[in-house]
Order: C-alpha cells, then sequence, then structure tokens
C-alpha cells in the first residue's frame, strides 16, 4: 500500500515538472516572464540633477518580473538595485496591477506605476537613446516620474489613436522642499490628467501628440527655506523633483520614419516635449512685508528637447539631442534665475536588439545652475537586457 | 489661476463618458472587426469572411519581428472582433503592448478573440532549449508557416471555427466561403507540386528561415544562411565564409524576402555568380501577389526563372 501510494506520488510529480515545463513557454499563462537589465557606465564628469557619478559607475540595475495573474488582471513588477556612494539601494520602480477586461476600452491601473504624462516618462529608461534623461525631465519629474496612485484610461474606438486618462498619487517625490519638517503635506499630492492622439503619415511614417496637465498640492515652496541650496545638494541622488511648482503642463510629440515602414534596417525617430511649472512661489499671505518674492523674476519655470535618433543600420545608430530648462532658485529675499543648455551627441553599437554600447558627448552650458561650469563630457555606456523579451512602447 | 483639481476631474469625468457614448454608436456598423499581424492572414481572412473589415498590420516589406506598437494600430486593435496572428513568439516584442495599450477584452486571449496560426498544426524546428546565443529562435518553431499549403489548410479550418465562435450568425455562410477555399486550394496544390517538379533537390542558400516551408514542401535544400544567427545581419566574414561555400559550384541561387536587405545577397551573388531572387514574403510581397494564390504562384514562378 506504501508503496503504492509512494508510486502514485512518483508519477503525480512527474506530471508536476512535466506541466510546469509545458507552460514554461508562454507568459501569458502562468509562468511570468522575468528579465533583467544590465547597465554600467563611465563618466568623464559629473552632471547637474543626475543619478550618475564621476568615474565609473553601475546605472540602472533592474529585474522585472510580469504575467497575467489571471484573466482580469495582469501585474508587473521591477526591482531596480542602485549604488549610491558605496550603498546598495534597493528600490521598487514598478510594482502594479493592470485590468485586462473591462469593458468600452477602459482600463484601470494601481500600485506603484510610472505616469502616463508626456511622452518619454512611462518609457522604460534603458530604451532611451542617451544616458540620461533631458534635463527638464531631471528638474521638473526626478528623471522619470513613478509613484503609489491609480490610473484610469480610456481608448476611443476610432481609427485615429486616441487615448486619455486620469491618475492620482501620492506625490511624496513631488514635494516641494521643507528642511523644517514642520509643513503639513497632502496624503495625496499629485492628479495628472492627459491626452495622446497618433496615426500613421502614409506608408513610411507614424506620429503621436499628447497634451498632459499635472496639479502638484504640494508643489508650492515655503518661505523661510534660507538653505535652499544646501538641501539640494543633499537630495542630488534622490528621484525626487528638485523643481516644483503646483501647475506643470507638458506637451509632447514624436515621429518615426522607417523606409516602408520596415524597422529592420533604417529607421529615424523624432521626438520633442515642452514643459511649463507655474505657481511655485511662496503665497503672498505667508510672505513677512519685508519680502517680495512675487514681483521679481518669471512666474514660470520651463524646459524643452528637442532629439533625433537614426539607425543607420541594425548595428548602429546615432542621435542628437538639445535640450535646456530654466528654473529659479529661491534665496533669502528673492528668485535667482538659473538655465542649463545641453547639446548632446551619441553613438550606439548594437550586436543584436538586447545589447548596446554607447558612446555620449556632452556640452553643458549653465548659467548659475547650481554652480555648475561650462564643461564637456563624455559617457560611455552599455545597456544590456536578458530573459524575457519585453515588448517596447511607441 | 488656481485650478481647483477636483472640479477638474469631474469635468474630465464628464467628457469620458460623453466619449464613450459616441464610442458605441460609431461602433454598431454591422460586419466583423478583424485585425491580422501580417497580410497572409489578411488574405485568408478575405478568402473565409470577404464581408468583413480587414486590416493587417503590417505589409510584406515589413519584418514582422520588428514592428513598432504604434498608434494606429492601437486604434485599430481596440476596434477588432477578432485578431489573427502566426503566434509562436513571432510578435513577441509588439502583440502584447498592443493589447495592453487597446484596452480591448474581446482578443486579449484565445479562449475569446485572439487566434495563433501556429497553434492550429505542427510548426517545424520547434526547439527543446533554447538561448541567446543561439539568435533571435523561437523555441515554438518557425512561425513563418504560410508558404505550406496544407498547413495553411489546416489554419483555415481552425479559423472558420474561430469566426463562428465570435460570429455565430453566419456560421453557414463560414461553412460554405471554407468549402469553397478548400476547393479551389486542393486543386491548386497538385498543380504547384507539378510545376515545381524541377526544383526539387536544388540547393539555395537564402535569408533567415523565412522560406524554410515552402522549400521542405518542394524539396528545395537551403544549405546556408545569410545570417550568422537568425536576427543577426549578414556579416562580412561569414559573407565571405558564404563565398567559398558557393563556390563548390552546387547552389542554384540565393534567396531573398522582400522586406529584407539586399546588400549582403547582392555581394555574395556578384562574386559566386548566383542569380539572387527576391520573393514576397507574403501578399502584397510584389505586383503579382494579391491573394494567396498568386502568391504561391509568384514564388514558384520566380524559383523555376532561375534555375
Amino acid at each position: 500500500m506504501t508503496i503504492l501510494t509512494m508510486r502514485l506520488m512518483g508519477v503525480a510529480a512527474a506530471c508536476a515538472i512535466f506541466s510546469i515545463n509545458a507552460v514554461a513557454e508562454d507568459s501569458s499563462l502562468t509562468n511570468p516572464a522575468i528579465s533583467a537589465v544590465l547597465e554600467g557606465y563611465y563618466q568623464s564628469a559629473e552632471r547637474p540633477m543626475s543619478e550618475r557619478v564621476e568615474g565609473f559607475g553601475l546605472g540602472h540595475t533592474e529585474v522585472a518580473m510580469s504575467a497575467n495573474i489571471d484573466d482580469m488582471f495582469y501585474g508587473k513588477l521591477t526591482a531596480v538595485i542602485e549604488m549610491h556612494d558605496g550603498e546598495t539601494e534597493l528600490g521598487l520602480e514598478e510594482a502594479f496591477i493592470q485590468t485586462l477586461a473591462m469593458p468600452y476600452g477602459l482600463s484601470m491601473r494601481a500600485g506603484r506605476f510610472l505616469s502616463d504624462i508626456g511622452y518619454l516618462n512611462n518609457q522604460h529608461v534603458h530604451t532611451d537613446a542617451f544616458s540620461d534623461r533631458p534635463a527638464a525631465y531631471r528638474a521638473f519629474l526626478g528623471s522619470h516620474y513613478f509613484d503609489d496612485g491609480v490610473r484610469l484610461s480610456y481608448v476611443a474606438p476610432t481609427d485615429l489613436y486616441w487615448t486619455m486618462g486620469v491618475e492620482a498619487f501620492k506625490g511624496d517625490n513631488m514635494r516641494a522642499a521643507d528642511e523644517h519638517n514642520e509643513r503639513d503635506f497632502k496624503s495625496t499630492g499629485v492628479y495628472t490628467a492627459f491626452t495622446k492622439i497618433g496615426g500613421d503619415a502614409g506608408i513610411n511614417g507614424s506620429w503621436q501628440a499628447g497634451l498632459s496637465y499635472l496639479r502638484n498640492e504640494n508643489g508650492r515652496m515655503t518661505a523661510e527655506e534660507h538653505e535652499y541650496a544646501a538641501v539640494l545638494e543633499e537630495h542630488e541622488h534622490s528621484h525626487s523633483a528638485q523643481y516644483t511648482g503646483e501647475n506643470t503642463y507638458v506637451a509632447d510629440f514624436v515621429y518615426k520614419w522607417a523606409p516602408n515602414g520596415n524597422y529592420k534596417y533604417q529607421h529615424l525617430s523624432i521626438s520633442g516635449e515642452f514643459f511649463r511649472v507655474t505657481d511655485f512661489k511662496p503665497l503672498e499671505e505667508e510672505l513677512d512685508e519685508n519680502d517680495a518674492y512675487g514681483d521679481e523674476g518669471k512666474d514660470y519655470q520651463d524646459g524643452w528637447y528637442l532629439s533625433g535618433v537614426y539607425q543607420l543600420s541594425p548595428h548602429w545608430s546615432a542621435g542628437l539631442r538639445y535640450g535646456q530648462v530654466g528654473t529659479q532658485l529661491m534665496l533669502d529675499d528673492h528668485f535667482d534665475p538659473q538655465k542649463l543648455k545641453e547639446t548632446e551627441v551619441s553613438l550606439a553599437w548594437h550586436q543584436s536588439h538586447f545589447s548596446t554600447v554607447r558612446l555620449q558627448y556632452t556640452n553643458q552650458q549653465g548659467s548659475n545652475f547650481d554652480g555648475i561650469e561650462d564643461d564637456n563630457i563624455i559617457t560611455l555606456q552599455y545597456v544590456m537586457t536578458l530573459g524575457a523579451h519585453g515588448a517596447h512602447q511607441f | 489661476m488656481r485650478i481647483n483639481s477636483k472640479r477638474f476631474l469631474t469635468r474630465g469625468l464628464k467628457v469620458l463618458a460623453l466619449t464613450l457614448a459616441l464610442g458605441t454608436a460609431s461602433n454598431a456598423i454591422a460586419g466583423l472587426n478583424i485585425f491580422t499581424c501580417e497580410p497572409e492572414y489578411a488574405a485568408l481572412a478575405q478568402e473565409l469572411a470577404p464581408d468583413a473589415r480587414i486590416y493587417s498590420a503590417t505589409t510584406a516589406m515589413q519584418d514582422p519581428h520588428q514592428v513598432q506598437a504604434r498608434p494606429s494600430l492601437i486604434a485599430k486593435m481596440r476596434q477588432a472582433d477578432l485578431a489573427i496572428c502566426a503566434g509562436a513568439d513571432l510578435e513577441i516584442g509588439w502583440l502584447p503592448m498592443l493589447q495592453m495599450k487597446s484596452a480591448n477584452a474581446k482578443v486579449r486571449s484565445t479562449d475569446q478573440g485572439l487566434f495563433f496560426a501556429a497553434e492550429q498544426i505542427d510548426t517545424l524546428d520547434q526547439m527543446k532549449s533554447v538561448n541567446r546565443s543561439m539568435g533571435d529562435v523561437h523555441a515554438k518553431g518557425n512561425p513563418h508557416l504560410h508558404f505550406d499549403p496544407k498547413r495553411l489548410l489546416g489554419v483555415a479550418e481552425a479559423l472558420t471555427q474561430k469566426l463562428t465562435q465570435v460570429d455565430p450568425g453566419s456560421a453557414a455562410q463560414y461553412q460554405a466561403n471554407l468549402v469553397r477555399f478548400s476547393q479551389r486550394w486542393n486543386d491548386a496544390i497538385p498543380r504547384w507540386e507539378e510545376k515545381a517538379k524541377p526544383l526539387k533537390g536544388k540547393k539555395i542558400i537564402a535569408y533567415h528561415s523565412s522560406f524554410k516551408y515552402l522549400f521542405n514542401w518542394l524539396g528545395l535544400e537551403q544549405v546556408a544562411d545569410l545570417e550568422p544567427k537568425p536576427g543577426i545581419p549578414p556579416s562580412s566574414s561569414h559573407l565571405a565564409s558564404l563565398l567559398s561555400r558557393a563556390k563548390q559550384g552546387d547552389v542554384m541561387a540565393i534567396v531573398i524576402a522582400s522586406y529584407q536587405s539586399e546588400r549582403g545577397a547582392d555581394w555574395l551573388g556578384e562574386r559566386a555568380e548566383l542569380p539572387v531572387i527576391v520573393l514576397p514574403m507574403s501578399v502584397g510581397g510584389n505586383e503579382q501577389s494579391v491573394d494567396l494564390f498568386s502568391l504561391y504562384e509568384s514564388a514558384i514562378d520566380l524559383l523555376l526563372a532561375a534555375k
């Protein structure tokens, strides 16, 4: 009897092993798609608001797992391991669930995820054609804005692609500085609304354009931040946005071109985004009579970039990007305008579409920006993905 | 200017509700909405459901491995009642993104309006274990199966069942269309085989395993691949080794697909004095290929011309 049971157990175990093998092929069933991104670099100098340091370093080392949970939900988990000052930090960049079967083109996402505002923000950093996000992203969104919250989106049943959505987030990383820990922040700080339209322009080209609005309840600065510059220094390696305001407006577009729409050999990608951040100055009623923040300087901060990337052959691609950001630094009794301009050229070699080695030249020109001087920076970087073949966004 | 965020959200929701109402109204136009990943399945759907509104995500001039999950495709998939794709991971780099972004519950799983051709038949070259150092290979076998007439007929039969499942009201019509298609197709197969007899046993150098099923069916032998590894474009050292292989003198021609670059093939063809044949990868790959029948005719004619 015992022997029989043992045998049956053996058969059952064999069946279990077999069935695991059978489903292992398809990530859409019970087996999750697991992938990792390895990234390393050498950079000749430090860049403002960047997570990269001078010399050798590891970038976003990322492990991701995703699968359909059941017929209603999809889930994804992305853990990021970063090195800062000799310390290893484990961060969660994504941990979300998304509905799969809501009617009328609706879908909901909840948990931690990348906000769908702008063009680049919901793309993973390792798919970028340059080593760092544009200065505007680094200044206003902490390179890429991900947070804990919910999203509701809708896709219209039209031949012209039209999507729109609203999001609500905790907004901790988007809070204005609070060095005295005495500010009463709202627990749900960020609301966004976005819409995108897109389509094809002939057989060779495709385009998308979007408008986004981000409301940041905790984005306005408070008075008496005398050591603001010092605070910045400390937060240099965090994911927090460094220049915030109550209202942020983003306009974005992207155009992609490939001969006959065939992306195998050559293709061109042109994209640009414009940011405007307003309502960042401390409210008048909070100010002492002697202070005069409101009258001096611009009452908005802005930034934009324009990027063109051309894949010359399956092995080589080259990119050119110009971007600038203009922010206002709060000092004792007034705001100081500061500006950063970046011109970047990158050349990348791809052995397959899973491996990239990139050489990048950056010319940065700052006027009063975090005290940086004009500089030429060389970055050598590799980005490689292993494991499951992820699907890329447009 | 201070915008009240709550009021902003309510207004957003109202706009949303309005577009919803409009959307459902415009969707009420009769006829099945079919999205296909490749043009061969658009052509097959055309045979079985001629009244449907059919859209192909790619053309025969585009590499189906590398397609952008672009806005127009999301918009088309959003409206689809049925999505037909080759499967076997051919579309793994873009189809899941389209499904996610289009938020169309109908084409989410193969239990409903999603159909993978490769799941209906036995694919060639299935692998027990796959390693990236082998290149971009598919463990589930070669997905370019539309050049095998018998396998394609099997797919047509399964697709008829799927059409019936999605649109039961027109079941009799789909069945009648299948019978008509099968008859014409079964008549054509021996005709093609007779015509292609002189190709039997001939050796060719080809790009990727794009025409594996065609060669397998007609008895051609692919002795070398222009790609050093699947998905990796021809390198000069690899081309040099192909040249020495070609100099053995037993190779009939170099074959590439309509979306593949002629550069490596032309280089080799010139030096090895071999003809370079550009075969239509699918319907629309050349002027002659307007449906599945003329696609097969054209491919066989082009191969025969090189002999």
